[in-house]
């Protein structure tokens, strides 16, 4: 069946309550602000920023730190690797853990990717924030709390369905990440009103799903 | 950590509520899809089996000295056509011959005493043993009204559970051993057939005519091919109650066995024993009968099969 959702594995999770000045350093924490990590790895990349981004909205946490591993999930560097490691960092180690009961729920019950033709060899992430954490906004330049249209997919599937989504409604790109990404992926971020950045989204999907199912076109 | 429940998913998403929603659209969410057509499968090679160009000697000649299946072959795993086929025609043959009942009146036609056992039909004569072992009461009185002869030689015709054995050569069996039995000097009672009858029969009717020896001959349960043997069996001192131990038989009385006119001397000798020695079954001596009355022994003319089918 088309348009499965493929729900992302969280990998690791392991908490720093008190990490040393260097770690904290090390990930872009300020040690003056920070007191406690908490690491994360997954193998979904673009369902961990999403998530990353969530955990802001519910507690006092930064995302510090928050990198793709080349070429996916499926070439990690070990069993736990994935393909993100994601570091929130806070003043307290409550607020991590509750930053990081956020991250958990989203990841278990909102961000993913779908399958596109059935097989799962063409995947999609048509994926709608409707209201953007600090993590996100600080990134796309938005203001917290903006919808916007996160959408990723294969190269040339990306290209085809990133057109029909910004034609589909009224919306507009806010970013796009073309091919090569570090996970071969290519995303683009939309942004306009709510119901316009749903129907970018869901013209996106089912553009995807098209071509996958017609990928010579004459 | 908490964890939400399953449940409260579709709330949670609205990304996915959307994408499910597209997917009903695109008619994707069909539990169950069309199924993909099963390609042709091929049939299996077909593997044929050649006809054995030769059988070995030994299976050969010992074929040829019997009528049981040995020396039949085998194509692969398996009997050959026309084995199995001989096979089915002769059990149906079998199955005929104890279906088969004699004609009504055949006994009289035949100038018989015409009896008739407990059984009332041929259904209870098959399931019921012990009735055929006794006669009806009409019948032991028309038996007592002839009036006892008290003869040495009781001679009982009977349908047993071959009908058709009993009709073919039932009456030529009885007819010689009569024959030989007079020409040795004995007195031999007016024929009397039995209907519905067991062995055991014999010791009734034998009682009642007051015979020293009491034959019966009758269609015995068919075998393969054989729905046309006779048996005889033998009794001195016929009475009520005697077993098994006490009488002598001869059994594959038909053209493929021993032939009716050899089966009659041989029984004339036995119940020249059975006379001399006043007892029958297991008491009976039988060294020396065949050099006494100069009957063949040892060599068995090779026996063919009888081809009920015939293949290719």
């Amino acid at each position: 069946m088309i348009l499965e959702p493929i729900l992302p594995k969280i990998l690791a999770v392991r908490r720093l309550p008190r990490a040393d000045a260097a770690v904290l350093a090390a990930y872009g924490a300020d040690p003056a602000r920070h007191v406690s990590l908490g690491l994360i790895t997954c193998d979904q990349d673009d369902s961990t920023y999403v998530a990353l981004d969530e955990a802001t909205k519910h507690a006092a946490v930064d995302v510090v730190y928050a990198r793709s591993f080349y070429a996916g999930a499926g070439h990690a560097s070990g069993r736990l690797s994935g393909e993100i490691l994601g570091v929130l960092a806070a003043a307290d180690p409550d607020e991590l853990d509750a930053g990081l009961v956020a991250l958990r729920r989203c990841l278990e019950h909102d961000a993913c990717f779908y399958d596109a033709d059935g097989k799962g060899t063409v995947t999609v992430f048509p994926h709608v924030i409707a209201s953007l954490g600090r993590y996100l906004a600080a990134q796309s330049g938005l203001a917290v709390g903006d919808p916007m249209a996160y959408l990723v997919a294969p190269p040339l599937e990306q290209g085809i369905a990133l057109d029909a989504a910004l034609k589909s409604a009224n919306v507009r790109a806010v970013k796009v990440f073309p091919p090569p990404t570090e996970t071969n992926f290519a995303a683009a971020w939309l942004t306009g009103t709510l119901d316009a950045c749903e129907a970018a989204a869901v013209a996106f999907a089912e553009a995807v799903v098209a071509v996958a199912a017609a990928p010579h076109q004459r | 950590m908490t964890r939400m429940k399953p449940m409260a998913r579709a709330s949670l998403s609205r990304t996915r509520a959307l994408i499910d929603a597209l997917r009903t659209r695109l008619g994707a969410a069909d539990p169950m899809p069309p199924r993909p057509a099963v390609p042709v499968i091929p049939a299996p090679p077909a593997h044929v089996f050649p006809t054995p160009a030769r059988r070995g000697r030994y299976a050969a000649d010992a074929a040829r000295h019997t009528t049981a299946l040995v020396g039949i072959g085998h194509v692969g795993t398996r009997y050959a056509t026309d084995v199995v086929l001989q096979f089915k025609a002769e059990l149906a043959v079998a199955h005929e011959a104890v279906a088969a009942e004699l004609p009504a009146g055949w006994f009289e036609q035949q100038g018989y005493l015409g009896l008739h056992s407990q059984a009332r039909d041929h259904r209870e004569f098959l399931l019921r043993p012990d009735l055929g072992r006794r006669l009806d009461e009409d019948s032991l009185q028309r038996l007592r009204a002839r009036g006892g002869a008290a003869p040495d030689v009781q001679i009982i015709l009977a349908d047993g559970l071959s009908a058709v054995a009993c009709q073919g050569s039932g009456v030529a069996l009885c007819t010689q051993l009569a024959d030989a039995c007079r020409a040795r000097g004995w007195s031999v009672g007016a024929p009397v057939g039995a209907r519905f009858a067991r062995v055991w029969l014999e010791d009734e009717i034998g009682e009642v005519v007051g015979a020293k020896v009491a034959v019966i001959v009758l269609g015995e349960r068919p075998g393969l091919g054989t729905g046309d043997g006779l048996s005889a069996y033998l009794v001195h001192a016929p009475r009520i109650g005697n077993v098994d131990g006490q009488r002598n038989m001869m059994s594959n009385i038909h053209a493929r066995g021993t032939p009716p006119a050899q089966a009659a001397r041989r029984l004339a000798a036995l119940i020249g024993a059975m006379l001399a020695q006043g007892t029958s079954g297991v008491g009976l001596d039988l060294a020396g009968i065949a050099e006494l009355d100069g009957l063949e022994t040892g060599y068995r003319a090779p026996q063919v099969r009888e081809r009920l089918v015939e293949v290719g």
